[in-house]
């Protein structure tokens, strides 16, 4: 007869009572969530209390109450964290830049969208859409394009596997890049990017963002030598061999075969006929390949450059 | 008598005026027509030392009237358009507000016609890269007008090509954005009612409509069309987001195929929730209650309507701030 054993070390035993111990110290996990409105960090759960400071769309709040004055609107009890300095979420208001600790307040639940809200993902990145959009009006409210910044990166905070969190996640890092080399003439930060790439491999937004990369290896300007639009021709090939199923694929190739004319018509200028020759027919070979696409728009593109190239008109330098 | 003398003379001249009329025009029929994927220099007789008249930009029409191969010199060889043949044509350019017609020479390079192979793909592409030019920031001067004028020439050289639809609706609605940035531009027109203020034509949207019926073409048409409708400040008043909410409403409706239909239905809802705010600000509550119902129910009717893109999201956080209560118009933070 075999008798079976349980047997439970004493030492495991131990070990998991502390770490329940912990857990239980610690409390569940506080829930998160943010205000889809410009809104003011309150001093108590009433209109008329003390503004603590303005909160703009998209910022994060820890939930840590819950207040219903009796017949008044409801509230949340929020602490704030600071906005980090290596912190790519957007151009911080002052008041913000000035907030270097974690500030505790109340705002009114009304305006602020919890984690837990039913379609919370969906409200929140239809925020940002109508952010982004504002941002894009002439006449567009102050800074709303870091409000998207703000509000497409909670959704891919708060929620990475919703059916927007891809989008979300591409959307906020793109914004940023936008942002980045708008104001500055350097390389822009990868790093949002990166993560992109990194966070869904192999996916659409994936081959958005390396496109997005490409700018970096980009010249701020060719001074009339074939070395600059020779390597961007080769990055951008590089680029629709690595990434066949990107949205990007033919306009890749249409760079390439663009700048591959281009270098045609500097080495011709050089009188360099060797050299402009096999430029011209690797530009041809490129457009060729790009009419074979789907898209109207860069089939009809490839058209006019191989028609250009076919005619021997410049497609770079003066023209007659 | 003497009136009938005079009938007799006005009818002879109005004959004669009438005959030339008709041969210039068959004359014109008969030659071939094109347009310039680049800017070139219109000159006197063939060959760039002669003198220029004129510069043709991209998407002009062009009536070719003569051909001439140059013969070239040792020194022109080195240039690419001295190569090609040159094309005598008449050209109608603009002259500030008036237009000259003019004829002289241009190097064939360039030159599309219907009789080039893919024409209508080169003259079509030329006018996407042009488009996109226009939306770069230090892009080419122009790019705009030659965009508009280059989808135009696709489907007025090539009435048949797949591409011909697309590109006469690409370039009146070029022309139309072009004009609306003109005319709101304007501080006075801000104020002024639809009636009051001035009106982009809508001669070319109507053309599209009335070509392609029924088409997603003559459906964008009929949505850039409500532009004209639309009331420039609302000042408070629930009058002009009332009709703008019925009018996309209605456009909606009629249009349930159009690419942007749900696009409509968005802006009817949220113009319908503004009114639920300025009716709420006035103490009407009955009629706030009424706009708020109307912007929910236009609003869930998005999301079950078979579109990508953004606008299920916009209505999902409009349908949230309907529930709650925050307010779409008027005073900002609590």
């Amino acid at each position: 007869m075999t008798t079976l054993k349980h047997r439970t070390h004493p030492g495991l035993l131990t070990a998991l009572l502390l770490v329940a111990a912990a857990a239980f110290a610690a409390g569940p996990e506080k829930e998160h969530a943010t205000p889809i409105r410009e809104t003011n960090l309150s001093a108590s759960p009433d209109a008329n209390a003390e503004k603590l400071m303005p909160l703009e769309r998209g910022r994060d709040l820890i939930v840590l109450d819950r207040s219903t004055p009796a017949g008044g609107q409801a509230w949340l009890k929020v602490a704030v964290p600071p906005v980090a300095s290596g912190d790519k979420t957007g151009r911080p208001s002052t008041d913000t830049q000035k907030q270097k600790e974690e500030m505790t307040g109340w705002v009114p639940a009304t305006v602020a969208v919890a984690a837990s809200t039913m379609n919370a993902d969906l409200i929140i990145y239809g925020e940002a859409v109508n952010s982004e959009n504002e941002a894009e009006q002439r006449r567009g409210r102050r800074s709303a394009a870091e409000d998207a910044l703000r509000l497409y990166q909670r959704v891919a905070e708060f929620f990475p596997t919703s059916s927007v969190g891809g989008e979300a996640l591409w959307r906020h890092a793109d914004i940023r890049w936008q942002l980045d080399r708008a104001r500055s003439k350097g390389p822009a930060d990868e790093q949002l990017l990166q993560a992109v790439i990194k966070k869904y491999p192999g996916t659409k937004w994936a081959d958005l963002a390396a496109f997005d990369l490409l700018d970096n290896k980009m010249c701020p300007a060719w001074n009339g030598l074939a070395e600059c639009p020779q390597k961007e021709s080769l990055a951008y090939e590089q680029y629709a061999r690595e990434h066949p199923q990107s949205s990007k694929f033919a306009e890749a190739l249409y760079n390439a075969a663009w700048r591959q004319a281009v270098i045609a018509d500097i080495f011709r200028g050089n009188a360099q006929r060797a050299s402009s020759t096999a430029a011209h027919d690797r530009a041809l070979a490129l457009a060729q390949e790009v009419t074979s696409q789907l898209s109207p728009d860069w089939k009809t593109r490839a058209g006019d450059l191989i028609y250009k190239l076919q005619q021997n008109i410049p497609v770079y330098g003066v023209q007659q | 008598m003497k009136q009938s003398r005079r009938c007799g003379q006005v009818l002879l001249v109005v004959i004669v005026c009438g005959v030339i009329v008709c041969g210039l025009t068959a004359l014109a029929a008969d030659k071939e027509h094109g347009t310039l994927v680049r800017d070139a220099a219109l000159y006197v007789t063939p060959g760039s030392t002669s003198e220029k008249i004129g510069r043709v930009e991209r998407g002009r029409d062009l009536i070719v009237l003569e051909h001439i191969e140059l013969a070239a010199t040792a020194a022109e060889q080195t240039s690419v358009a001295e190569k090609a043949p040159w094309f005598k044509v008449f050209v109608t350019l603009p002259q500030g507000t008036a237009v000259r017609e003019m004829t002289g020479w241009l190097p064939a390079l360039g030159v599309v016609t219907f009789s080039t192979p893919n024409g209508d793909r080169i003259i079509y592409g030329e006018a996407v890269d042009s488009e996109n030019q226009a939306e770069q920031r230090g892009g080419r001067k122009g790019a705009a007008d030659d965009a508009m004028r280059l989808y135009y020439r696709v489907g007025d050289l090539f009435p048949n090509s797949p591409l011909a639809a697309e590109a006469t609706w690409r370039s009146a609605d070029i022309r139309w954005q072009l004009e609306k940035n003109q005319i709101r531009s304007r501080p006075s027109q801000r104020d002024l009612s639809p009636d009051a203020r001035g009106h982009v034509d809508e001669q070319w949207m109507k053309e599209i409509i009335k070509r392609y019926p029924h088409t997603r073409w003559a459906d964008l048409a009929a949505y850039d069309m409500i532009d004209n409708r639309l009331c420039g400040e609302w000042k408070g008043l629930a009058a002009c987001p009332e009709k703008e909410s019925d009018i996309y409403e209605r456009y909606a409706r009629e249009h349930a195929q159009s690419p942007k239909a749900a696009e409509a239905l968005y802006y009817a809802a949220w113009r319908q929730a503004v009114l639920a705010d300025i009716y709420r600000i006035n103490s009407d509550g009955t009629r706030s209650a009424l706009a708020r119902k109307k912007a929910r129910a236009l609003a869930q009717e998005i999301a079950s309507m078979p579109t990508d893109g953004d606008w299920q999201p916009r209505a999902a956080v409009l349908i949230f701030k309907l529930e709650r209560n925050i307010p779409l118009y008027g005073p900002g933070p609590e």
